[in-house]
């Protein structure tokens, strides 16, 4: 079938002050054919579409869309014209329905949208397809991520869209789910629809691309067909370099003192739960969990940060109570924490940096020292200028500046929360230099995390949390693989591994 | 028996529901505002400009209709100042409320000056020779007016509105995230601004109600923060438009049964009794807070005004 | 950082500017020379003696109020109690007076301003621990509190409280002069003023400099990274909110025994709402505080006397205040929005 061009990008640039987002990047997006953009983390690819979706104009260079002479103004137009986008933070509105949702999204909604009402029965009708087992009157903050993220792509289906832009859809999915969307996307491909999928996994190419638009610092360095590179050349392409993925592994521990020790640990949160978790780390030794997305990850390091009151149950470090017990108590957590969303968890933002790495003696009126801007360029932080308000950075930085507030003296335990979430590639490595050093030195360390491969990588146990529970704790001796993890994530049988 | 029960009764539900409708107006007003997001802290002066000018034009012309249509458009009026500083000037919308109050408050006070001890048409009541003879609600409907049966269409409207049209559908959305409305094509501050003027022209018929309908005179500051109450009780009613009619029936009670122990002869300071509707507003705010989860009804981009 | 560089003059200017122009139209829709008004606003508020100590009396209870508000305030709570904390407090003080007016006055004036302080401070305690524990909205029952404490003083002032010698007026009996507060000889400018100014200073010093500052600031930029780190908001919540109540306690009582001589029903013209007004205006800092509660106070002194002389309606002081911070709340928005879109 010959493919037709429905939207052309030409030397399109985008800045953001001084930071170019997009550096004269020429594309073409045809119908049926997925098109992978891949790059990794700040390679601009989400940008590139963004552009495309109108959610900010180009600053130079222009984008042309088929039949669609006067341009793309911003997102409602966007949908007007038939593209679609699944952005990675879901454009729902959590405390109402999941058929309220849609019918926000839908142009067809008719004035009186009682149940009853046949137009509104339409609405539902794709979602019905895709996934029965959603009840379309639940409230969105009731569903699981990957239901959310069904209920994501059916808007955009219901708009009958003819470009689908799908970003980073993947990091929320158990290794199941993320084969039933492979599914998906091919069977929109098949059906006309232009499908861009923009990722930073080999895995997602392989499974559905049919071009790869590789992208690095902006620009588009290479465009080609499914088969015509290998996937050591594309990985080159992406980093700029032969690069072997080379994750620091941590130094093997022999019968490990216990540390941090978690003793059947219950808890309750905003509908999040733990039920009776038990886990013990030793001196040295890195526990990874892995775990889809919401099933009280959140709530586990909270609790075991001392921020959340434990119902039943104890943590324990070097045999001293650290649970909080009564929610008015005041502790002061001894780990090195980084929390997920280091912006709204981790600092504050009217404060400086300097203030902000020594957040801990501030607040237990102390004064503070002088070593701000070694451990600012330590960590890469940038712009180093200690004096600086927090809420200037960005957000790579502003993992970068906790990091190095949690992992610049040495601690008992760290507890880290997806701590390379949002950084290049050299960042990510110093991350995991210093957490592993910490360990080195003899710190027990519980990560969290959502990449399996650096999990596989470098932890000694990993566990598997589902629904609030420990569901297994498999040591890491190079007999543990992704299927079966993934299998342990997602709650079914373990089948006989396909290695 | 049944009869001196009933005798007992009715005029408790007519004092009820009549001291209850102008607050029920201006909470309805303050839920619709509330739930795209934005608080409002002017319903106050708009009650009280609504209640002056409602006034003034029912003297005027003798018409109690026009006074009331005149209220609401007065209250309509001042509301788009909030609007006006919160949306198109960024401004804090706790202070804009209270700037709104604060010029209301002098308006009325100097406007309303001409207006003491003037008598104005009161609106008719509803009862006829057809309905007299009815035993509890004949003697209601007598002494009733207009306002009560508008009060409780009004509840009912502004319920199926919200929970069954796409337009409601779109101001829930502008209330839980502006952001993504718009993304949804939807005009956040065209929706904002709309909700804001609808809360000022709610609440200023509520405040005429309150004068030319309910005391039938003008006193300077005659809302007493009845304003303030409507605020408190979007809350206790967790923004739903349904809930609005049974919590302010509680208000009006409350009052009620305070100008009954006076008038039962009880040897109580007029003034200390006078704090009980506030007091019992403040327990139920309290123990809404209790009993329910608070965080989880309130409009999510209101929350963000108060972080 | 220095409070000074943080206020954009130009802001301020510009807003001053519109104020002007503002009230210049008000005069004018009053059918009076606008121009003539604003010269005659001015004179009276500190053409002479008499007129400067008006407006330093009227600033006293502006500007304990504003404090009031301005210490909750640092930790991002919107505490709109000043009026019903003055109200408490002029309660307690004068059931201090009331109970042992005999004493001399080395003893009964600190007891009355320690009785009204902690009878205020009761007053911000409530909504505080109400916020502290239950996260109700501290703004809505302050501004309901306000009505109830209102309401109490007219209940003791017509019933148990009255006395008999004031017929048509109710009122207490008249303060003895053990129970007056020490004052400027033949001026209004009492010691409620210097407890006021001694009170911005303390307070700038406590939320600027020291280790409680630093905690503060900590918890009202991020309440959930101040607890992780030991904090306790609960704690600050309750502090802060009582001690606010404390200040304007001390206002009320500093009305009723300096400015009343006795305890009636009108012993605010709305200060709380005004000193809400100004802490806002001032970004609760507690220097920038004295200026703007005089700048205020000279305000509401000229615009009475310009009520008594020029037969300006009574309801221009609450006007005018209205539009002041009407404009102080539009002009650096639209600032903004001008220069962004300048810019774009």
């Amino acid at each position: 079938m010959m493919a037709d061009v429905l939207a052309h990008f030409e030397k399109v640039t985008r800045h953001f002050g001084d930071l170019v987002a997009v550096d004269a990047a020429s594309l073409e997006i045809r119908s049926g054919e997925v098109l992978a953009v891949l790059g990794e983390n700040g390679a601009g690819k989400s940008t590139l579409m963004k552009l495309l979706y109108g959610v900010y104009p180009p600053t130079s260079g222009k984008i042309t869309v088929k039949d669609c002479p006067d341009g793309i103004s911003g997102p409602a137009e966007a949908l007007r014209q038939g593209i679609g986008m699944v952005f990675q933070h879901f454009s729902q509105l959590p405390a109402l329905s999941v058929r309220d949702n849609l019918l926000l999204a839908w142009p067809k909604t008719p004035f009186w949208k009682s149940p009853r009402n046949r137009a509104t029965g339409d609405v539902l009708a794709k979602l019905r397809e895709l996934a029965p087992a959603i009840d379309p009157e639940t409230a969105v903050h009731d569903l699981s991520v990957g239901e959310q993220q069904i209920v994501e792509l059916v808007k955009v289906l219901n708009i009958r869209a003819r470009i689908v832009i799908l970003d980073e859809p993947t990091s929320v999915l158990t290794p199941a789910e993320t084969d039933r969307l492979h599914g998906f996307i091919r069977q929109l491909a098949a059906d006309g629809v232009a499908v861009v999928l923009i990722t930073h996994k080999l895995r997602d190419v392989e499974a559905c691309a049919d071009r790869i638009a590789v992208m690095r610092r902006g620009a588009i360095v290479d465009v080609s067909h499914r088969g015509e590179r290998s996937m050591q050349e594309i990985v080159t392409l992406m980093m700029g370099k032969t690069v072997d993925r080379n994750l620091p592994s941590p130094q093997p521990v022999r019968n490990p003192v216990d540390r941090l020790v978690l003793k059947n640990v219950s808890a309750e949160a905003s509908g999040a739960q733990l039920r009776d978790v038990t886990l013990t780390i030793g001196r040295g030794e890195v526990v990874g969990v892995a775990g889809v997305a919401g099933n009280g990850q959140t709530l586990l390091a909270e609790v075991v940060a001392g921020i959340r009151p434990v119902m039943e149950g104890d943590v324990l470090l070097d045999g001293e109570r650290i649970a909080r017990r009564q929610p008015g108590e005041t502790l002061s957590t001894r780990l090195g924490y980084i929390p997920e969303q280091p912006r709204e968890n981790a600092t504050v933002e009217q404060l400086s940096l300097a203030e902000n790495l020594a957040l801990r003696d501030l607040a237990a009126g102390h004064r503070t020292s002088g070593t701000s801007i070694e451990l600012l360029h330590a960590f890469n932080v940038n712009p180093p200028i200690p004096g600086k308000p927090a809420g200037t950075l960005s957000g790579g930085n502003l993992q970068k500046l906790v990091s190095a507030r949690e992992l610049g003296t040495p601690r008992p335990a760290i507890l880290a929360c997806y701590p390379t979430m949002g950084l290049d590639l050299a960042a990510i490595e110093m991350v995991y230099e210093h957490i592993f050093a910490q360990a080195a030195a003899g710190a027990a360390v519980l990560w969290i995390s959502e990449d399996l491969d650096d999990l596989l990588a470098a932890a000694h146990r990993i566990a598997v949390i589902r629904e609030g529970a420990i569901v297994a704790v498999e040591k890491n001796d190079g007999t543990l693989t992704r299927d079966r993890i993934g299998a342990l994530m997602a709650g079914m049988p373990i089948v006989s591994e396909a290695a | 028996m049944t009869a001196d029960f009933v005798a007992l009764l009715a005029p408790w539900c007519i004092a009820t529901l009549r001291g209850a409708t102008p607050l029920i107006f201006a909470t309805l007003g303050e839920t619709l505002t509330q739930r795209v997001g934005i608080i409002n802290l002017g319903v106050e002066g708009e009650m009280l400009t609504g209640a002056c000018v409602g006034f003034a034009v029912g003297v005027a012309t003798g018409n109690p209709w026009l006074g009331l249509m005149a209220g609401a458009l007065a209250g309509g009026a001042l509301s788009l100042l909030h609007a006006g500083l919160v949306l198109g000037a960024g401004a804090n919308q706790i202070g804009s409320g209270l700037a709104v109050w604060m010029i209301a408050l002098g308006g009325t006070s100097f406007f309303g000056r001409a207006l003491v001890g003037n008598q104005v048409t009161p609106l008719p009541n509803l009862g006829s020779s057809l309905t007299d003879g009815i035993p509890f609600v004949g003697t209601v409907m007598a002494q009733a007016t207009m306002a009560v049966p508008l009060a409780v269409l009004a509840v009912i409207f502004v319920a199926w509105w919200l929970a069954q049209t796409r337009p409601g559908l779109r101001w829930k959305a502008v209330g839980e995230s502006a952001r993504i409305a718009a993304e949804n094509g939807i005009h956040a501050t065209r929706v904002r601004v709309t909700a804001i003027v609808v809360g000022g022209l709610l609440a200023g018929f509520g405040g005429a109600v309150l004068s030319v309908d309910y005391t039938q005179t003008w006193a300077q500051e005659m809302t007493k923060g009845r304003g303030l109450v409507a605020v408190g009780l979007v809350i206790v009613a967790r923004w739903k438009p349904a809930l609005v009619l049974p919590v302010c029936l509680l208000f009006g009670l409350a009052e009620v049964s305070v100008l009954r122990v006076q008038s039962a002869g009880y040897e109580f300071s007029p003034h200390l009794l006078g704090t009980f509707p506030y007091l019992v507003v403040l327990v139920v705010l309290v123990l809404s807070h209790i009993f329910a989860r608070k965080a989880s009804a309130m409009p999510a981009d209101l929350k963000a005004v108060f972080a | 950082m220095s409070l000074v560089t943080r206020f954009p003059v130009f802001a301020v200017t510009v807003t001053a500017l519109c104020f002007l122009f503002l009230a210049a139209a008000f005069f004018a829709a009053l059918g009076k020379p606008p121009l003539a008004m604003l010269y005659s606003l001015v004179v009276y508020a500190v053409g002479d003696a008499y007129s400067v100590s008006q407006t330093f009396a009227k600033t006293t209870p502006i500007l304990l109020c504003a404090l009031a508000i301005a210490v909750p305030g640092r930790l991002g709570l919107i505490s709109v109690g000043a009026e019903g904390q003055l109200h408490a407090g002029a309660i307690f003080g004068t059931g201090i007076v009331l109970v042992a007016p005999g004493l001399p006055s080395v003893v009964l004036i600190p007891l009355m301003l320690i009785a009204a302080a902690a009878g205020g401070g009761l007053y911000g305690w409530i909504p505080g621990i109400l916020r502290a524990r239950l996260d109700v909205n501290e703004t809505i029952v302050t501004l309901l509190m306000n009505y109830v404490s209102v309401l109490v003083v007219s209940a003791l002032v017509f019933g148990p409280w009255r006395d008999p010698a004031s017929q048509g007026w109710p009122a207490t009996m008249k303060f003895p002069e053990g129970a007056v507060l020490p004052a400027v000889p033949d001026t209004r400018i009492h010691l409620g003023l210097l407890i006021g100014i001694l009170l911005a200073a303390g307070l700038h010093v406590f939320f600027n400099h020291g280790k409680w500052a630093q905690k503060i600031r900590i918890l009202a930029g991020n309440r959930k990274v101040g607890e992780m780190f030991g904090l306790s908001y609960a704690f600050w919540v309750v502090a802060l909110m009582s001690a606010g109540g404390a200040i304007a306690g001390i206002a009320g009582i500093a009305e009723v025994s300096a400015i009343q001589g006795r305890l009636q029903p009108t012993i605010s013209l709305g200060y709380g709402l005004t000193g809400f007004l100004v802490a806002w205006l001032a970004r609760h800092q507690p220097l920038v505080i004295l200026p703007v509660s005089l700048f205020v106070g000279a305000l509401v002194a000229g615009s009475d006397a310009l009520q008594l002389f020029a037969k300006v309606p009574a309801a221009s002081a609450v006007i005018m205040q209205g539009l002041l911070f009407a404009t102080a709340l539009a002009v650096p928005g639209l600032l903004a929005r001008w220069r962004a879109y300048r810019d774009r």
